[in-house]
């Protein structure tokens, strides 16, 4: 690859597409020859958080009666108090815009340092119950520490912990596989009305934190959630049989599109604009099945079946446009 | 043999190095827009869920045309079910060299009727030799080389590389015992010399264009490599092919060569890799190395799964704690400062996605409600199939 690479920068060079002293920093910048691990070490440390907290989960989980409660939480204290402390020393406290760490393992601490608070809190509540028959307090004490932590430490994969947390709270499951598998519980009313509240509220908060400008890069991860958990509610009751809440949540489908549609273009984020048309285009398309299904069209069954082809052929004609007119937009 | 034009091939690579520039902040937004104005290139989505998501439509598209063919030959005779494969395929061949004409490549349209072409090819001739492998390998390796020759199509290569290993595991069970029995070092001496061949091609090429297939049959064979006498995969396929039961106190023959070699691989893998900075293969020797350890827990496991996993936390913590702490200051070679030119960090943006998946938090209570029956579910995706 080098030998191409170096070719490309000489040809970009004599086509006079870029000067001669750009040509020169980036020959002395490839001589040299940096091999940076950056990402994978990185990697390693996110690993290991991962493989040290699901070791200590597993252990408590297996051990829960038989090694003493107070040893386990003291131990669990003890390494909670030790992840934090680092964490306080070398924070520079609160800020309003994206903040770095000075030594990128800090942050790794503050991801084991908050699951393991989650763990400590969950195993509090299950042994002692100091939150009585309160479930839901015990769900939001967590969440509110991890949002706690991701707004001080700006931490995202903290963020997306904290959420999940509150869409816990609401009685949600919203991890990814849940989302893509089996969410057989947005058939229940109720539940699927809170996702739509749920993905609203976190709408606001993404509208008001971009007004004051607080921690504006969430506003992204914010926004996939909503985007997620509203696309799929609603297009999980367009199925109901009952017509009437059928159309209400294709309403809902219909302005949440809209929103994130225009939010896509403000953020310029291609993997929110992708999610929206497909969601769209499903929903639509589950919507022009629920209108036409009391009609009887075995008749025009063969029709159907040979027009299919220049349906898909519209359709990709339509997404290619779509896509082409959000890079030109995007660009500018 | 290459379809497409060659200016606008040879554009791309220009187009790729002055978006690394750009990224690597030597060259500026500006000049990037004149250079992408300047060079027209292919149609082609470096977006992976744009891509994905052109690949399911192009999906649909075939699968529709397919449906049409189906509909029309239903009516006709018997012979219809034996040769509908052969003519999907050739839907998928006339629509690969369609799209490639119109300049779609990489896009994830080309990539549905180029796969979709491969699949029915090995279908079909499936169909008419009963399910004779090496006959289908072999068909499978022809037509996914004509497709890497002609548009270029990466994918193409692995599904060549696979069907010529196929190839060589079906060709060596036709002869019996023995060559189950020597399966392992034949494939083993098969990847060295294919790593050295393809490698020796890589260093000899004069354009760009067939560099990305070559690199990815030259990673197939560290792969293969490995994998051909890794203790694991030589025990368990062992008992599977020639029925031996291993008793406990015994093992099976040339045991301590293969441990030797699961344990010896990894590392010269992963040192040849810092020597020669060659990313492809540091991934390799990571991978490889966790398989190493999972094979030697699989059957000696001294500590429980949990201790494992906390003292695995910990020792991976400390090797990349002391690896930053002595690569963080470096400015040339080794380092832990992230290249302006290559970045590899598109893995770091999905750790926030594996954090949730892993660590999310779930309802305590379940809803009390049971999900109710919902009436319209036969209609979700109706009609995106082409079979019925």
């Amino acid at each position: 690859m080098k030998k191409f690479s170096e070719q490309a920068s000489q040809d970009l060079f004599q086509k006079g597409l870029i000067t001669e002293n750009q040509f020169n920093e980036i020959q002395t910048y490839k001589s040299l020859q940096i091999f940076s691990l950056n990402a994978e070490l990185k990697l390693f440390l996110y690993l290991s958080v991962i493989l040290f907290t699901s070791g200590i989960g597993i252990l408590i989980y297996d051990n829960i009666d038989t090694i003493g409660h107070i040893a386990i939480l003291s131990l669990l204290l003890i390494v909670i108090t030790v992840c934090f402390f680092y964490c306080f020393k070398h924070s520079k406290g609160f800020e309003k815009e994206e903040t770095k760490f000075e030594h990128p393992v800090i942050e790794y601490l503050v991801l084991a340092g908050n699951i393991l608070t989650c763990i400590f809190i969950g195993y509090l509540q299950f042994q002692y119950k100091p939150f009585g028959e309160h479930y839901g307090l015990a769900t939001l004490v967590p969440t509110i520490v991890s949002f706690f932590c991701a707004y001080y430490f700006d931490n995202k994969s903290v963020l997306t912990i904290a959420i999940t947390g509150l869409a816990a709270y609401v009685g949600l499951s919203v991890t990814p596989q849940t989302l893509l598998g089996n969410n057989d519980f947005y058939a229940s009313q109720s539940l699927s009305y809170s996702a739509v509240i749920l993905g609203v509220l976190l709408i606001l908060w993404t509208i008001y934190s971009r007004k004051i400008s607080l921690k504006t890069h969430f506003g992204l991860i914010f926004l996939t959630f909503a985007l997620h958990i509203i696309s799929i509610a609603a297009i999980s009751n367009l199925l109901n049989y009952d017509i009437f809440i059928a159309m209400i949540f294709a309403v809902v489908l219909g302005a949440s599109t809209y929103y994130f549609y225009k939010a896509s273009y403000d953020y310029k984020a291609m993997s929110l604009y992708v999610f929206v048309i497909i969601y769209a285009y499903v929903g639509g398309n589950i919507l022009v099945f629920r209108i036409f299904e009391n009609i009887d069209f075995s008749e025009l069954f063969t029709l159907i079946i040979l027009g299919l082809p220049i349906y898909f052929v519209g359709s990709i004609i339509l997404f290619i446009k779509l896509i082409k007119n959000f890079h030109k937009e995007i660009a500018i | 043999m290459i379809l497409f034009n060659k200016q606008l091939l040879d554009n791309e690579a220009l187009n790729d190095e002055a978006d690394k520039l750009y990224k690597g902040g030597f060259i500026g937004k500006k000049q990037k827009k004149i250079i992408e104005k300047e060079l027209p290139v292919l149609k082609s989505q470096h977006n992976i869920l744009v891509r994905l998501g052109f690949f399911l439509l192009g999906s649909f598209l075939y699968s529709s045309i397919c449906g049409t063919i189906s509909l029309l030959g239903l009516s006709g005779e018997n012979v219809f079910f034996e040769i509908c494969c052969y003519l999907f395929a050739v839907v998928g061949f006339v629509g690969a060299e369609l799209l490639a004409k119109q300049n779609y490549h990489n896009h994830g349209l080309d990539d549905a009727f180029i796969l979709g072409a491969l699949l029915n090819l090995g279908i079909a001739v499936g169909i008419t030799t009963d399910g004779y492998e090496i006959v289908i390998a072999l068909f499978l390796a022809a037509g996914s080389m004509f497709m890497f020759l002609r548009y270029l199509y990466l994918w193409a290569m692995l599904v060549f590389c696979l069907a010529v290993s196929a190839l060589l595991f079906f060709g060596m069970f036709e002869f019996g015992q023995i060559g189950k029995a020597i399966l392992p070092f034949v494939t083993m001496i098969f990847a060295a010399v294919f790593y050295f061949f393809t490698k020796e091609k890589i260093k000899r090429l004069k354009v760009i264009y067939y560099y990305n297939g070559l690199l990815l049959a030259n990673s197939f064979c560290l792969i293969l490599f490995y994998f051909s006498c890794n203790y694991l995969i030589v025990r368990e396929l062992s008992v599977e092919l020639l029925g031996t039961d291993v008793k406990p106190g015994s093992d099976i023959p040339f045991a301590y060569f293969f441990y030797a070699f699961t344990l010896i691989v990894p590392l010269i893998y992963l040192t040849q890799a810092l020597k020669t900075k060659d990313r492809i293969m540091l991934w390799i020797s990571f991978l490889a190395i966790t398989l190493s350890i999972y094979t030697i827990r699989f059957y000696y496991s001294v500590l429980p799964i949990e201790v494992a996993l906390t003292f695995g936390g910990i020792i991976l913590f400390g090797i990349a704690y002391f690896s930053i702490k002595n690569l963080k200051e470096k400015e040339s070679g080794l380092t832990f400062r992230p290249d302006r030119i290559n970045h590899s960090d598109a893995l770091l943006n999905a750790e926030a996605l594996i954090v949730a998946s892993a660590f999310g938090m779930k309802p305590e209570v379940k809803p009390e409600t049971s999900p109710m029956e919902f009436g319209g579910g036969g209609f979700s995706g109706g009609g995106s199939e082409g079979n019925f």
